[in-house]
């Protein structure tokens, strides 16, 4: 039980991998724009840390330069030369912000800001109430030696990636959360089949035995078809048996691979299903060549059972049951329903049925996928609505 | 007679010769203990930027009074206020444009 439902488990659907992968796109992008929210919000708050920790020499700076621009005034213009200091570069500014003198190596100035950074230099803002020399605006400019920024980095990229790890690991388990109850209802469903399949064998046996031992000869013609109608209804029973034994049982046995003839396989399960076809008055069209394919036999019937059966079932009544086969090509094509193009990629998915006009459980395709990925043999869908479906396996 | 004309005539010339500010601010301003260029640099301290200044003083000129003068209270006092200008709007415009010019902090910090 444990070992189905773990096969169960890995081999997800492709409508679960679609919403799967829906999930965690939104929830990646999701984590991604809040993870770049805090690392802007975090370099935001380090930037005005680093500030808020120069203002108080800056403005310091200013004050000093404040008052040797008092003395300017007091000796101008008997005293033209500006004051300079080897710890700062400054400019001053009238209240119209022009420009009056500049020592400045950027001269960027943003007004409306006290204290800001512009390529590379810390600029410093303070606004006089005595205008020295027309002066409203001291600007102290200091070199800003970013050591400050590569450490904000390295925590921005070390920490965003641990955080973006750990909300990864968590969006998974989530994804496992949300897949859980679809996931539970498969095992569910595989369980039930399982069980009643087993059951099934013994009466199907029974009937399939007892319908090939009765002779027919001696029978009236009402009778006879009577029987025939009772042998369709088996062997409808006996393909869908198979499918279910198969997918629940058979399928982790071992492959017993070999060179087979599908000429030869083809035309008998075309004899096989001979029964079914004459029931919808369908008619064979076969043009098979010679050709050989190293894979299991029982599996690669199970193959060829379904997709004629298929072709069967949603066939139109007197259509046409294509069969074509060539070295390394086998094409089984009906004139019946047709796929819409947009179900094409669903069709082998387990339970899936896109017609609820005919019995099964949506498990024929399935198998069939699975066989041939297990074989690397490749399967092409030509589908029209209301013109048919051709299905075409290469290898 | 000749001689007064031509004496008259001359001494017109020669002061329409100089610019408006020499010709209307300077003469008087050369009596007072304040230079101009100690006026400009108290009016530099109240307006900062040459628009402004150049308004202030204008503004002074027609309309002269204690309470917006750029002086102190005690020069103010001792030397009394200025009379109102009778200048024309055009030769006081080149008057303070002059007095800008000359003073003016712009270009002379090295």
């Amino acid at each position: 039980m444990l070992v189905s439902k773990n096969k169960a488990i890995n081999s997800l659907l492709k409508s679960e991998k679609k919403s799967l992968f829906r999930f965690l796109t939104l929830y990646v992008a999701m984590i991604v724009f809040m993870i770049l929210l805090l690392c802007a919000y975090y370099y935001q708050t380090q930037e005005k840390l680093m500030l808020s920790s120069q203002r108080a020499t800056l403005f310091k700076y200013a004050f000093i330069h404040a008052k040797r621009l008092k003395v300017l005034h007091h000796f101008f213009d008997e005293r033209v030369k500006y004051p300079r200091d080897p710890r700062f570069k400054s400019a001053i500014y009238d209240v119209e912000y022009k420009e009056i003198f500049s020592l400045l190596e950027n001269k960027n100035i943003r007004f409306d800001k006290e204290i800001y950074i512009v390529d590379n230099h810390i600029h410093f803002l303070k606004s006089l109430d005595d205008y020295y020399l027309g002066t409203k605006y001291i600007v102290i400019e200091v070199l800003d030696d970013g050591i400050w920024r590569e450490i904000i980095w390295k925590n921005i990229i070390g920490y965003g990636i641990i955080a973006f790890f750990v909300f990864l690991l968590f969006g998974l388990y989530l994804a496992k959360l949300f897949l859980k109850p679809m996931r539970d209802s498969i095992v569910l469903l595989d369980r039930f089949i399982k069980d009643t399949t087993h059951e099934l064998n013994t009466p199907l046996s029974a009937i399939l035995a007892n319908i090939e031992m009765m002779d027919t000869d001696v029978m009236v013609e009402k009778n006879r078809s009577k029987l025939k109608r009772i042998n369709i209804a088996a062997k409808t029973v006996s393909i869908l048996y198979k499918d279910l034994t198969y997918l629940t049982l058979e399928q982790e046995k071992e492959n017993h691979d070999e060179m087979i003839d599908l000429k030869a396989l083809i035309k008998n399960r075309t004899e096989y299903f001979d029964i079914l076809v004459q029931s919808k008055q369908l008619e064979y069209k076969l043009d098979l060549e010679e050709a050989t394919m190293f894979v299991d036999k029982r599996k690669f019937t199970r193959v060829i059972d379904n997709l004629i059966s298929n072709a069967i079932k949603y066939n139109k009544r007197a259509g046409l049951l294509i069969i074509t086969l060539r070295p390394g090509e086998l094409a089984i094509a009906d004139t019946g329903i047709g796929i819409e193009e947009n179900q094409i990629p669903f069709i082998f998915d387990r339970y899936i049925r896109f017609n609820q006009s005919e019995g099964g459980f949506g498990v024929g395709l399935s198998i069939v996928k699975k066989i041939l990925d297990e074989y690397n043999i490749k399967i092409d869908i030509i589908s029209k609505v209301n013109k048919g479906t051709k299905m075409v396996l290469k290898w | 007679m000749v001689r007064s004309l031509l004496l008259v005539s001359l001494l017109t010339c020669g002061l329409y010769a100089q610019d408006a500010f020499t010709r209307n601010c300077v003469a008087c301003h050369q009596t007072l203990p304040a230079t101009l260029q100690e006026m400009f640099k108290r009016y530099l301290l109240i307006y900062s930027s040459e628009t402004n200044m150049k308004a202030g003083i204008k503004h002074y000129l027609r309309y002269p009074s204690k309470d917006i003068s750029a002086m102190s209270d005690l020069f103010v006092d001792t030397y009394g206020i200025k009379k109102k200008s009778i200048l024309s709007e055009k030769e006081l415009d080149d008057a303070v444009d002059i007095y800008w010019d000359k003073y003016k902090v712009f270009g002379k910090l090295k």
